[in-house]
């Protein structure tokens, strides 16, 4: 079977962010800005696009976006089924699959919102899950669902609050000191946060990401194209979706083992075996937390820690740039960058490994991105530098 | 099926809520291996069978997770906040988990923690839902 490593890369990205509701143009002109962004980025021709990739029940068709474009041929659309983000590192696997069989060349994998046009995310991704088991519960939001399983994590296998605290405030220090971040400048209140109004318990509300309007866009094309375009490649190392016998969307009834997890655990085990990495030699995350629990299971389940270390490992000095065992989250992540249905985070991926980060980790050459957690489908991606090739 | 089951029902579970709408609780049993299935199935992914005898079981378990929530979420007005919802794990269906509101009647809340039910409903965005309405013992 042929490596993953070496096929594509991801040569341009852009992003446009708004505060929810204030997006300038309906969801498909700003989704076009943002792919135009992602192309200028890289000095490649927007009309050389063949193929489209998204996740998260995105409205956007593909084949409405050709005129805008200047689209010649379009030779690949898909998406990852799942109305979450577990399936946003997937749908960049599906871009380095089309490129790998020549079924496309040039791959933008996005995402675009605007409340305008999609109302709530929230609202969305529940209406994908949503039947009448929960709706007699009053298990109606995502948020509920993440809380009932970060209670478990918290109270049956004994994580403490502090390894989330951490992860908030990783993210909330990188956001403060990252312009484009929805919490630039803004220093994070451990008080404001250990006393804001619950939300769903074990969550009050600086555990929950809070939704942008907007659109974010990834050029992939094979790693030679990307060779002789505009920015250093940024490799594609490794990629997987799916789930695990015991995880799914299976009416709170994931096997006992896999309950109080984010879901990524087959799928981490894909990832390793793929690049032959270990936790140990990634240098840098983008962490996808709709829920700040959500994030600190991600780290478990990929191998970082376990239940047992997860108060140790996750302290802030190990979780921020420059110097951090693991910077995480390093523009701010969802809850403190912006959340475009988590479309920022691998595009501070590729940031960091450009070293074009708000928030650099210096020499950083591999990063780990994992996708929406708690999702019946989940994805991971590692991207890297070119000497890790 | 009956009538409640083709209203609410999602795939394989038409009996559990025609079950609901007697007042009982049925939850399906594999007639070839005799494994508890929840969700329901229409073929035992371990066995192959496509024959499911529904049983009922006591509404009787303990809380296997649980939060209490704060935030009027839509659709759930007829709810006054806070309400908690509970996983309840059915020692008696092989462990299958049902989700439903619980009331704190006796024991706090808490993982492990004793609960029966009773049949109702759960008014949502202005439907009733058949229900199992959980209270700690």
């Amino acid at each position: 079977m042929r490596p993953i490593a070496g096929i594509a890369a991801v040569a341009g990205v852009g992003v446009r962010q708004y505060r929810r509701g204030a997006s300038p143009l309906p969801e498909r002109g700003v989704l076009v800005r943002a792919i135009i962004d992602a192309c200028e980025d890289a000095g490649f021709d927007p009309a050389q696009i063949d193929g489209f990739s998204s996740y998260g029940d995105d409205h956007n068709e593909p084949v409405r976006l050709m005129s805008d474009l200047g689209t010649r041929e379009l030779t690949w659309s898909s998406q990852v089924f799942g109305g979450g983000g577990g399936g946003i590192a997937g749908a960049i696997g599906q871009a380095v699959g089309a490129i790998a069989t020549g079924q496309a060349t040039a791959v933008i994998v996005f995402r675009a919102l605007a409340q305008d046009n999609s109302g709530r995310l929230s609202a969305a991704v529940m209406a994908h899950h949503l039947n009448g088991h929960m709706m007699a519960a009053g298990l109606v939001a995502p948020a509920q669902v993440c809380a009932i399983r970060a209670q478990r994590m918290f109270e049956h296998h004994g994580v403490p609050g502090s390894a989330v605290e951490a992860f908030v405030e990783a993210a909330y220090y990188h956001g403060a000191r990252n312009p484009d971040a929805v919490a630039y400048n803004k220093e994070f209140d451990i008080e404001a946060y250990r006393s804001a109004r619950w939300i769903s318990e074990p969550f009050r509300l600086l555990d929950c990401s809070r939704e942008n309007d907007g659109a974010g866009a990834l050029l992939i094309v094979s790693a030679e194209v990307a060779r002789d375009l505009r920015k250093p490649p940024v490799h594609i190392l490794g990629v997987a979706q799916g789930a695990a016998a015991g995880w799914g969307d299976l009416l709170e009834n994931d096997a006992d083992d896999q309950y109080a997890t984010a879901g990524f655990r087959s799928v981490a085990r894909q990832l390793w075996r793929q690049t032959g990495l270990s936790p140990d030699e990634i240098d840098v995350a983008q962490i996808y937390e709709n829920f700040s629990a959500q994030g600190v299971a991600s780290l478990i389940d990929h191998g970082f820690c376990d239940y047992e270390s997860a108060g140790e490992f996750c302290r802030v000095e190990n979780l921020i740039a420059p110097g951090g065992k693991l910077p995480v989250n390093t523009a701010g992540g969802n809850l403190a960058q912006g959340f475009i249905h988590g479309i920022g985070m691998p595009i501070e991926a590729v940031r960091q490994l450009r070293g074009e980060s708000a928030n650099p980790v210096p020499g950083a050459r591999t990063c780990l991105l994992a996708g929406g957690p708690g999702a019946p489908i989940v994805s991971s991606a590692i991207f890297g530098t070119e000497e890790t090739l | 099926m009956g009538e409640a089951g083709e209203i609410w029902s999602t795939g394989a579970d038409g009996p559990y809520w025609d079950g609901l709408a007697r007042g009982q609780l049925m939850l399906p049993v594999c007639g070839g291996c005799g494994r508890w299935h929840w969700p329901a199935v229409w073929r035992c992914g371990d066995c192959g069978s496509w024959d499911h005898g529904w049983q009922q079981v006591v509404p009787a378990g303990r809380i296997y997770s649980w939060t209490r929530n704060w935030h009027p979420f839509g659709g759930l007005e007829s709810l006054k906040v806070p309400f908690l919802i509970g996983i309840i794990e059915l020692e008696a269906a092989g462990g299958a988990r049902l989700m439903g509101l619980v009331e704190e009647a006796g024991t706090p809340v808490k993982i492990g923690a004793p609960v029966a039910g009773t049949f109702g409903s759960t008014m949502y965005a202005g439907r009733a839902v058949p229900a199992i309405h959980w209270r700690t013992s």
